[in-house]
Order: structure tokens, then sequence, then C-alpha cells
């Protein structure tokens, strides 16, 4: 384990291994190690000392931080100032059953989204610009530190669900929002999957601008029947309580409120924390979401952004399976947890067409020819 | 503005690739000169080539077929919608096929429970709005020739407009697409749900300026419309005021659908031109749009109206729709009412931090003073996105040179103060000298070898976005002559 603390350190150490042809797997907060096809016994460049926050500027709603800052910090630093990351970040960690600290480029490399995704997009729509080290041994930049910025090609996006393959992360600029005065969450009891997604798709095509969409079966939440509808509304005290209002006039039922958020548990994994089995993220055209709900036959399950994501908890026998009918579904099934063994034999997402895997693997040698960082993850 | 040396290779061998173009498009093959013209420039009027021809596909298979063929001869392609770039990324080549998509053009499928549609990238963006409004839908990027440009042309230069300051640019609008790689195979990139599972290509595919290969079916969001929109309308009585407001309104939480920048000489003209009603005397003005569910817009609108009277301004609100469209009308009319007052015109695009506005203000006076040439002010203040309009007149020798080092230095500023050369119409041929103010060497080279990554020939509208080494200092940009932009039913702003 090398541990560096700079961007100069981290070019060094990338050089070094080009010299060496010496592959290794880059870890901050080490929680998201068990995603994604396993690299192997490789050497670690410990990159968690780039942390803290490099500038805030709350009146651009602009943050800069280094990659490995951890999530818990960067959203204390921006609740002081009223203010949040627009992709909800996702803190696998439990899921996962790690004690680190999950970091911002975790975050954003992995593509985690908590249920916020729905309000302002994923981590892709709020990385504005970024500093990495390549598979070269070169420092370079992408994007900048403004809103809008049409110069060049969008590397920021590329970054984020790049699973660490194409940079060392050294310094990261997010676009951040207004957090909402109020948020909560209204529930609609005891109706069937088909029933509650069709309520969160009626939301969803509203103007309400939801936080928060989501389905739960009877065994994933307390005392709601057969199932629960969960829709999170945020704003200011007066508009807060018109958009629960007008929630009510566009469903037509009797919801109740639930206090405590829900939602901090979906986004995340942590219903899923206890139990056994592979946990997969089927990502679908919403509206096909009951009908997959009932192919997939799965025990333990949940549709979080409006039935355009389904966790469940599967037997490792049944990857192929899933990923078949997510296939159908023009979905993308996506392994989350599971052992060695399972994700070293179906990846992290199934195999792309050959053409389009071609132009990956050219896109990936565009960045890191000699295949070091986190080879074979993504 | 040097562009790759012309092959007289391939401009000899002519006729030879127009007749096996023919084969692939029976029907839509555009050979001879008067044909050609119409296709010699885009909205970057300055600049004028001829292509070597022009074909028009009707379906992708087509698409794949006439780049399988330049890849296996070597020939450049240029790929081109509606031709209304502002930066002349659709600026054709003399030795290279120009490509245009405007036959692709249904509406493949809208699907509202999923909130989307599928449409060929010929589709105008007007007309994606205009195929779901009446069930109370829009699509929300709104660039200013939104009733021309096509959705492919969108996706290559990840248009905005003026509402993006709350519904972002393409790219956060896009869902998928399908696209022809240089060597003619057929790969789609996300869809209907969004996910790619792999790397997003799609972000890096939107806003690459026909550099990638060619989009031939494109999936983007619609919206449900907001169910209230007003309208307001601030006076300043200097320009740091209204900077300030600016920075004031972003920084309190509060986030407009659109707000808009005008300065005193572009706010007269305005005047002059179509009588909006703006307040006389004002040296800067902003307006402002809120919208959302009605207690969302009235609490936003209490708290403009409050935070621009902090700032030393007056607020007016649009009663009714009738003025709301009158407000509008004079901020879209802003390039056509200078161009009235100004014999030529030149119009930049850069985004700066917003608090570097008062500074970046100053400045360009200063740089207006040093070069003896007008300019005015009119911008998409809500994300620092300026569009500065550079008086000029070509009659007087010397003044398009000074014109356009004006606004090479006025990017230049941009970039010092932190921003980017361009915030919403690309770099194309007309900022691509100036690549190597913002990029270093290492940055500038590694977006060389993604481009490489997909197209290994270099054949793709070779000579836009990046510098070549010879290439001289020269810039071009949106040129108007007597009031007479390129595409003049355009509104521009």
């Amino acid at each position: 384990m090398s541990k560096v603390a700079n961007e100069d350190q981290v070019a060094e150490f990338v050089r070094a291994a080009r010299e060496a042809r010496s592959p290794f797997e880059i870890v901050a907060g080490g929680t998201r190690r068990q995603v994604g096809r396993p690299v192997g016994d490789l050497p670690m460049l410990d990159v968690s000392g780039l942390s803290g926050i490099v500038k805030y500027e709350p009146a651009e709603l602009i943050i800069t931080a280094q990659p490995a800052t951890s999530l818990t910090e960067i959203k204390a630093v921006l609740a002081e100032k009223g203010q949040r990351l627009g992709f909800d970040p996702a803190d696998w960690s439990r899921l996962l059953g790690s004690n680190g600290a999950a970091t911002l480029a975790g975050a954003a490399s992995s593509d985690a989204s908590g249920s916020g995704k729905l309000r302002h997009g994923g981590a892709r729509d709020s990385l504005l610009g970024f500093r990495a080290v390549n598979g070269l041994g070169e420092a370079f930049r992408g994007g900048a530190k403004v809103v809008k910025n049409v110069t060049g090609f969008d590397l920021p996006k590329l970054m984020c669900g790049a699973y660490g393959t194409l940079g060392v992360l050294t310094e990261m600029t997010f676009r951040v929002y207004p957090q909402p005065q109020f948020a909560t969450t209204l529930c609609l009891s005891d109706v069937t999957p088909e029933e509650g997604f069709a309520a969160l798709r009626k939301i969803a095509l509203s103007a309400l601008e939801p936080a928060g969409l989501a389905y739960l079966p009877g065994n994933m939440l307390a005392d709601v029947g057969q199932g629960a509808a969960l829709i999170k509304l945020e704003g200011a005290a007066q508009p807060l309580e018109e958009k629960i209002a007008l929630a009510h006039g566009l469903l037509g039922n009797a919801m109740h409120r639930i206090e405590d958020d829900p939602f901090a548990a979906i986004g995340c994994g942590e219903k899923f924390a206890d139990i056994t089995g592979d946990i997969w993220r089927v990502m679908i055209p919403r509206v096909e979401a009951p009908r997959i709900v009932k192919e997939l036959n799965a025990k333990y399950w949940l549709g979080d952004w409006a039935g355009a994501v389904l966790w469940l908890a599967a037997d490792p026998s049944e990857g192929p399976r899933i990923r078949a009918i997510a296939a159908k579904a023009d979905g993308q099934a996506m392994l989350l947890r599971a052992s060695v063994e399972s994700r070293a034999a179906l990846g992290l997402f199934a195999p792309q067409p050959p053409a389009l895997a071609t132009l990956g693997r050219a896109v990936k040698a565009a960045f890191d020819p000699l295949s070091l960082f986190n080879p074979g993850r993504l | 503005m040097l562009l790759p040396p012309t092959d007289a290779k391939i401009v000899a061998r002519r006729a030879e690739i127009v007749a096996s173009l023919r084969e692939i498009v029976p029907d839509g093959v555009v050979a001879d000169p008067s044909g050609l013209a119409t296709f010699d420039a885009d909205a970057l009027g300055a600049y004028h080539q001829m292509p070597l021809v022009c074909v028009l596909p009707s379906n992708r298979q087509q698409v794949s077929e006439i780049l399988k063929y330049a890849q296996a001869q070597g020939v450049p392609i240029v790929p081109r919608g509606a031709g209304t770039s502002l930066s002349g990324g659709a600026l054709p080549r003399e030795d290279g096929i120009l490509i245009g998509m405007g036959r692709m053009k249904r509406i493949l499928e809208i699907d509202y429970e999923n909130g989307c549609i599928v449409v060929e990238p010929g589709v105008t963006n007007l007309n994606i709005t205009k195929a779901v409004e009446a069930n109370g839908f829009y699509y929300a990027p709104d660039p200013s020739s939104q009733i021309a440009c096509t959705i492919g042309g969108n996706v290559a230069e990840n248009s905005g407009g003026l509402h993006c300051l709350k519904y972002g640019l393409t790219t956060n609008n896009l869902l998928g697409v399908t696209m022809v790689l240089p060597g003619g195979e057929i790969v789609t990139l996300g869809g209907k749900c969004g996910a790619q599972g792999g790397l997003d290509l799609l972000g890096i595919v939107t806003g690459s300026e026909g550099l990638l290969g060619v989009v031939v079916e494109v999936v983007v969001k619609i919206l449900r419309k907001a169910p209230v929109t007003r309208t307001l309308l601030a006076a300043f009585s200097s320009v740091p005021a209204a900077g300030a407001c600016v920075a004031a309104i972003i920084a309190d939480g509060v986030v407009p659908a659109a707000m808009e920048f005008m300065d005193r000489r572009c706010a007269e003209a305005v005047e002059d031109y179509n009588q909006p009603g703006y307040p006389p005397g004002a040296e800067a003005i902003l307006i402002m749009d809120a919208d959302g569910v009605e207690a969302d817009v009235t609490h936003a609108v209490s708290r403009i109206t409050d935070i621009v009277a902090g700032c030393g301004g007056t607020t007016v609100e649009a009663t009714d729709e009738k003025q709301r469209i009158r407000i509008w009308s004079g901020r879209k009319a802003a390039f056509a009412a200078m161009g009235r007052i100004a014999p030529d015109m030149i119009c930049m695009d850069g985004t700066i931090p917003r608090h570097a506005l008062p500074q970046v203000l100053e400045e360009m006076a200063q740089l207006a003073e040093h070069y003896q040439l007008g300019f005015c002010n009119v911008f998409h203040a809500g994300d620092g996105n300026l569009h500065p309009l550079i008086c000029f007149d070509t009659m007087k020798e010397g003044e398009f040179e000074k014109a356009e080092a004006f606004g090479a230095d006025i990017l230049r500023l941009c970039v010092k103060v932190g921003g980017v050369l361009s915030g919403e119409h690309g770099i194309g041929v007309e900022k691509r000298d100036l690549m190597t103010e913002q990029f270093g060497e290492a940055d500038l080279e590694q977006q060389h070898r993604l481009k490489c990554a997909f197209d290994s020939q270099g054949l793709f509208n070779p000579g836009k976005v990046f510098p070549t080494l010879s290439a001289c200092v020269e810039q071009g940009h949106i040129h108007v002559h007597g009031a007479q932009l390129p595409h003049p039913h355009l509104p521009r702003y």
C-alpha cells in the first residue's frame, strides 16, 4: 500500500507503476472495493490523504474539494450554508459491510445516487470540473468551475461511473443546490405494485418536483399492508403545504405523512443490509416496473425513482435470469453486492454489444493505455 | 483561420465519389454548384466553403454505408443539422463529404408514462415541444434558433437557451442516442431508462461538435409545463448594482427559470426597435421568470423583489400574458436591435463565475475604450453566460480585425477570472485557436486521444475544436452586416 498526499505524488506513483507495468487498485475510503469485477491481489494506491475542502463558494453554488473528502464532511460543510449536493450521493457502506468512510470520489466514480436523483440528476449532472492523473502519469483537467460550459469534450461526465478506471482523481468541483427549508413524505398505504407505481408515475409527471418516489412491499416497511407508495416533497413552508394538497388532489387517495425520512434507508441500500443473497439494482423504463417485478419474482425488493430502479435480493444462481429480464426491457442489471465468485463471473453490468465494447476499450486506452487503474473492475 | 490543407487528390476524385454516394443514396446527393451553395456556411457567416459534395441520407443504414465508404476512401466527413451553429461547427470542407441530417425528421415514439420522446436527429427543437404540448408537456432546452435548429445539432453542440439555469443544457435532458461511428458501426448509448451499463459515452458524445460520429436517433426527457409562470423586470441605476443583484439572488437559493441582463445601450436600442416598455434611464435591467406551482412562484417573486430592492433596484411585474410576452420580446430582439445601430456586429459567448460580473463588465468597458469600438452587454446572467455584442464597420479599414481582437480579449478575460471560452455556442472554428488559453498541453492531448478512440483516422470534422500547431491567431465570429444576420428569420438571444 502506497500513500499519497498530493497530485505530484500521485503522478510520481503512476509513472513508476507505468515503468514497472504494474497495475494497481485505487482506494480512498475503501467502502466500495467489493463492487464490480474483482481486480485481484494488486498493490493499492491509498489516496485517502487527498482530503479536504479546497474552496467553497456558497454564493456561486459551487464547491471544490479533494476527492477523498468524506461525504459526511462535505454534507456538513454545505448544510452550514443551507446547501446540499444535487446528486444525493449514496453511501453503500452499511449494505457492503464496510467500516470505512464513503468519499466524494467514491460516490461519483460509482455513480451512486440516492432517491433524490429525481430532482437534480446524477453525479454526472453535478460534477462541473476535475483534476486527475492519467495512465501516462500526467496531470490533466476536464471541465471547469462554472455552471455552463461547452468548451471541449465534457470529460466530467465520463469520470462519473468510471469506477476509477480512467484516472486518479485529485480535485473535484461540484455544482450544489439550496437545501429546501422543509421536506415531508406522504405514504399511500396498502396498495399493489401496479397501483403504487401508477401513483408514483402520476406524481413524476406533475410539476411537483418530487425528491423521492418509491414503492415498498409490505415486507420492507412496517404497517403498510401489502405495500406503500412513498412520495417525498420539498419546499418552503407555504409552498410545501400547497404541493401536499396538489398531490392529494392528483391521487385522490388518503395519504398520511411519515415523520422520519424513509428515503434515507432506501437510496443507500440499507434496507438490504441484513438480507442475504446477491443484491441487484435493475434499471428499466419506469412504466415496466410492475411487469418486471412479477417476472423477477423476488422475495425482497423495492422500487425507487418511480420504478426506474428496482432493488432486489436474489440467489447467486439467478444472475443470468435477472440479466436476461433487464436486457429484454432495454434496461441494465447492476450486480451491487455479491461474492467474489459471482462478481468475477457476472461483472458489474452485462457485457456490451461488440461494437460498443470495442469503443469502450478504446476510450479506456485513451486515458490508461497500459490498463494500470483498477483493471477489469468495470 | 487555417483549416487542415485540402487534399487535392480527393478533390480530383470528385466525380467518382459523387457516383459512389449516389449508389448509396440515389435520391439524396447534391453535387451541382447552385445546390451546394446552400450548404457553404452555417450561422458563423464570416466563413464560407463549398463542400466537395453533400449527401442527405434518409435512414441509419445509409448513414452507415456513407461512413464506411468515406473511411475506406479516406474522405473527411462534416456532419450538419440545420446549419445554425454559431461557431462554425458545420463549416464544410472542399475535400469533405457534408452529411446533412435534415431528411431524418420523424418523431418515432412519444412515451408520456416514461416522460420521454424518441425522435430522428433532423426533428427541430421546437417540433419536439409542439408534438407534446397539447398534453401539457414540453422539451426544456430552448436555444434561440429553436424554430430551425435540429435535435441532432443540439446534441452535437450541447445547446442551452434561456431556461438552462433551472432546467439544464441538452446533456441534462438527454437519455440516449443511437449513433453511427466513423467506421460505420451502429451503437446505442443509454435509452429510455438512461442507464448505459459502462462508461458514460453519452456524456462525451453530447457537445462533441461532430467530431465523434453521426447521431441517428435521440431520446430526450419531456417535462410537464409549470402551471404558473410570472415575469419580473428589474431596473438598476448602475451596472455593478445589477451584477451584485444577480449574485445575491443566486446566493439566496432562489432559482429563477430564466434571468437575463441587458445594459443601457442595449435596452435603449431595443426600446427604439420594438418598444417592450423598458424603464427609461436605467443603466441595467434584469428580466426574470419564476415558474412552478403557485405557492413556489409566489415565494420566489417575493424573495426576488426584496433582493432587488436591497440592491437599490426597482421591480415591475408583468400583469398579464400579453405584457409578459412584450417584456420578453425586447430581450429576444436584442441582436436585431443592435444590428440597426451598428453597421456590423459580432456576438461573443463565454461564461464567468457570477461573482466576477462587476469586474468583467468594468474591464470590458476599458477594452472598448482601448479599441475605440462600441459594444453592449446582453446575457444569460443567472449562469454567468455572457454574450457581448461588438459593433464595428467593415467599410472602415482595419475595424473588423480590431473587433476580432477585442472579442478575443474578452474571452481571455473570461478565462482569466476563472471562466470558460464558451457557455453554449461551442468552439468550432471560431474559438479553436483560443483553446490553449483555457487548457494546457496535457489537457488538450488527453482530449485528442479521446477523439482518436472514436475516430482513429481523424476524418470527422477535421480542423474544428482543437487547434493545429500551424494555425494563425485569426478568429471569426457571428458576423452581422447591415442588421442582416445569417438566418435573419431566427431570433438570436
